[in-house]
């Protein structure tokens, strides 16, 4: 890790690891937006480190900005830490300022008929956080052209939902009235491209805490007149749960370097294999992931008076959002026949 | 706030730029030279015996990379050799000729070899002429490789070995071998009765190989017999008493590499060929799958590689790449099956295709048995967590 990564992954863990206890999890899971930690984490620039310095962010790539997205599974953070940091670089690559508040990221391409001169027309537009969102940022376009739009949140009507993880995914309807629209240098399904990577990102991080959790329950936890982890099995179970934790981590790593450096442009060798790789391997894991590491707890992990569902939760819903091992496995699966036999390592070598 | 977690981790890798150019040299010479090789024994890769091959590729510059030019080696980083190998491996190259003295017997000699066994093995090495065989299972020593009992007892000349070794591949035809005996017999010394021995098996009587036919029909692996076996006093490589410690500097060569997650590599590739033009979405989806695994490997894998490069010792790593890239490689025998719905068939018979299924559906049990099982593997992998 470089300076830059060592004293942001140090940042986040000090105020999650302070602010997000079982406990404070538990009353956040009760009375809903945690608007203090909220504006705590917005005092100290943790939304805003892939934005653009002329913003007030801090201007990093995503390689460098990684801990924070994996911190943000690490801590199981019920915030929209992740989103706003996607929207944050989306108006940074459009030269857009995005106004202060919560923003609630859209996730789907926005059809570009439904955008006027003035208004986003929106129907059950599925939104993280849309609740509490000051403000919408999505991506239109269709083809090659996108374009960044950023639209109020006033009068909407909301169908409030929540993702098994309880945090929220609501889906918004009605007019939208436009704030600013603004070119993007992207293709028009990027949200899904970046949502796909943060949650690698996140599935990375909630693997390595459940691992933590399992490592430290199999110390203190004794049977048979010694600790669970002076059983081989659980040995194995721990070892094979560090291997496959480890495992996401190394390639959504890999995907943040690769968006770093080749980009996303729809033609050539870009980062969409990485991140595609990336997804595919972190939602393929998370069944080993969750069911190791609540085999090593027995039955107290499987009561919510005990955290890791926190994290397998969270677990389980990232699985699926942003498409999940099916979805991006067939993309890979597509490359691999288009490049054929021979042309797969060098795909992979690129 | 402490994460065991975090201690291991696969910092990405970008390889210096001018390798591009040396993977390049390597992609041309394979493709040329691996004309009119049957595509069965390419996918046998490393464990494809072809001196002729070998001795090509030292005539590249591509064996013995990184050992120092002093004494006939290139000289060259960890990473150059890595991208020899890996493009060898993906390529089905026959390496089994020098795989084993390129890869960590090499390394062994210049550490703790003569300045004469350096001036004579390196340039062998180097020139694709060295063969090397490794002597360290016993037919009761396999996991618990410390328990091993071949006896090495000093003379008046010399040394005198007498026991068995076993799973020792190419011992048939090997020039020369590497092997960990007890040289101190006091069993409270269960690892520091232990020496390696460097033996020209030209020069030596008394060592009888007898091949094992494996379930596949090759004739790979052998026990070896030493009856009164006498080496030279220089036979000790390194220090006598220090052969455990050694050995498992050899074994982080051993269980570091590439060939530890690519040993199908060439199986996928003639899947991918096979079902490119039909296949469905669901089938798309599992191909895909394997090909994130094998991206994921290759990350974990470079990153290893450069730890090594940078004098790092990633045997924690090492392990983990071994154990994920060994559940890689064996599923993909069962899956190319799958998705195909062909038979696999004997060498000779079939479809190529059909031919190397069957050569790797058969061979596949050996991926978790060699150079370290999964048993052993994730105890280490245990142990480096903390947990023992």
């Amino acid at each position: 890790m470089n300076e830059t990564q060592q004293m942001l992954e140090d940042t986040v863990n000090r105020l999650f690891g302070d602010r997000l206890g079982w406990d404070q999890l538990t009353a956040i899971e009760e009375q809903g937006f945690p608007t203090a930690l909220w504006a705590e984490t917005v005092e100290q620039g943790i939304p805003k480190v892939l934005a653009d310095e002329q913003t007030g962010g801090m201007g990093l790539g995503w390689a460098d900005a990684y801990p924070v997205l994996r911190a943000c599974g690490r801590h199981a953070v019920p915030l929209p830490v992740v989103e706003a940091s996607i929207a944050e670089w989306l108006a940074r690559q459009a030269g857009a300022t995005l106004p202060d508040g919560v923003p609630g990221l859209l996730t789907r391409t926005i059809a570009t008929d439904t955008v006027s001169a003035s208004a986003l027309k929106l129907d059950n537009a599925r939104t993280p956080w849309g609740r509490t969102a000051d403000f919408l940022v999505g991506v239109a376009g269709q083809g090659d052209g996108a374009e960044l739009i950023i639209a109020s949140s006033k009068g909407l009507s909301v169908a409030t939902e929540e993702n098994i993880g309880r945090d929220p995914r609501d889906n918004l309807s009605g007019n939208a009235a436009l704030i600013a629209r603004h070119a993007l240098p992207l293709a028009p399904d990027c949200v899904h491209w970046l949502g796909a990577l943060a949650r690698s990102a996140q599935i990375a991080g909630a693997g390595a805490a459940a691992l933590d959790l399992a490592l430290k329950y199999g110390a203190e936890r004794s049977q048979f007149g010694k600790p669970l982890s002076g059983f081989q099995a659980i040995q194995h179970y721990l070892a094979d749960l560090a291997g496959v934790v480890a495992s996401v981590d190394a390639i959504a790593m890999a995907a943040c370097t690769g968006l770093d450096q080749r980009g996303m442009a729809p033609l050539g060798r870009n980062a969409r294999f990485e991140i595609a790789a990336a997804k595919c391997r972190a939602s393929e894991a998370v069944e080993k992931l969750t069911r190791l590491s609540h085999q090593v707890h027995g039955a107290i992990g499987f009561t919510y008076e005990y955290g890791l569902h926190f994290l397998t939760r969270r677990l389980w819903a990232w699985r699926a959002e942003f498409g999940g091992a099916g979805e991006w496995g067939e993309y890979l699966g597509r490359i691999a026949a288009d490049v054929g036999g021979d042309g797969i390592w060098p795909v992979i070598t690129a | 706030m402490t994460s065991t977690a975090d201690k291991l981790r696969f910092e990405p890798t970008a390889l210096p730029a001018a390798l591009d150019t040396l993977r390049a040299e390597v992609r041309a010479f394979l493709k040329d030279a691996l004309v009119g090789v049957p595509e069965v024994k390419r996918s046998h890769s490393w464990e494809a015996y072809d001196a002729e091959f070998s001795a090509k590729l030292g005539a590249k510059g591509w064996l013995g990379m990184t050992l120092p030019k002093q004494y006939g080696g290139h000289g060259r980083t960890a990473l150059e050799r890595y991208v020899v190998v890996e493009e060898c491996l993906v390529a089905g190259a026959p390496t089994a000729f020098h795989w084993v003295a390129d890869r960590q017997s090499g390394p062994l000699v210049v550490r703790y070899g003569t300045e004469e066994q350096k001036k004579e093995i390196v340039p062998a090495i180097t020139a694709g002429k060295a063969c090397f065989a490794i002597g360290m299972s016993e037919p009761n020593s396999g996991s618990d490789l410390a328990s091993l009992r071949t006896r090495a007892e000093r003379t008046a000349t010399g040394w005198k070995v007498n026991g068995t070794k076993i799973w020792t591949s190419n011992a048939h035809r090997a020039n020369y071998m590497i092997a960990l005996f007890r040289t101190d017999p006091d069993p409270t010394k269960k690892h520091a009765g232990l020496s390696q021995f460097l033996i020209d098996l030209s020069k030596t009587k008394g060592i009888t190989p007898r091949p094992i036919q494996n379930l596949a029909g090759g004739r790979n692996f052998n026990e070896v017999a030493f009856v009164d076996a006498e080496l030279p006093p220089d036979a000790l490589l390194g220090t006598e008493g220090q052969g455990w410690r050694q050995v498992t500097e050899e074994l982080a060569f051993e269980r570091s590499g590439p060939e530890r997650y690519l040993s199908c590599f060439y199986l996928l590739r003639k899947l991918i060929d096979a079902v490119k033009e039909t296949a469905a979405p669901a089938t798309l989806a599992r191909l895909g799958s394997q090909v994130a695994w094998a991206a994921t490997l290759r990350t974990m894998s470079l990153s290893i590689a450069a730890k090594l490069n940078a004098g790092q010792d990633p045997a924690l790593e090492a392990s983990v790449v071994k154990d994920l890239g060994c559940q890689f490689e064996q599923a993909l025998p069962g899956l190319a099956q799958e998705l195909c719905e062909l038979e696999p068939t004997l060498e000779g018979h079939g479809s190529d295709y059909q031919q190397v299924l069957g050569a790797l559906v058969q061979v596949a049990p050996s991926f978790s048995l060699r150079g370290g099982t999964p048993e052993i593997l994730r105890g280490i992998i245990a142990k480096g967590m903390g947990v023992r």
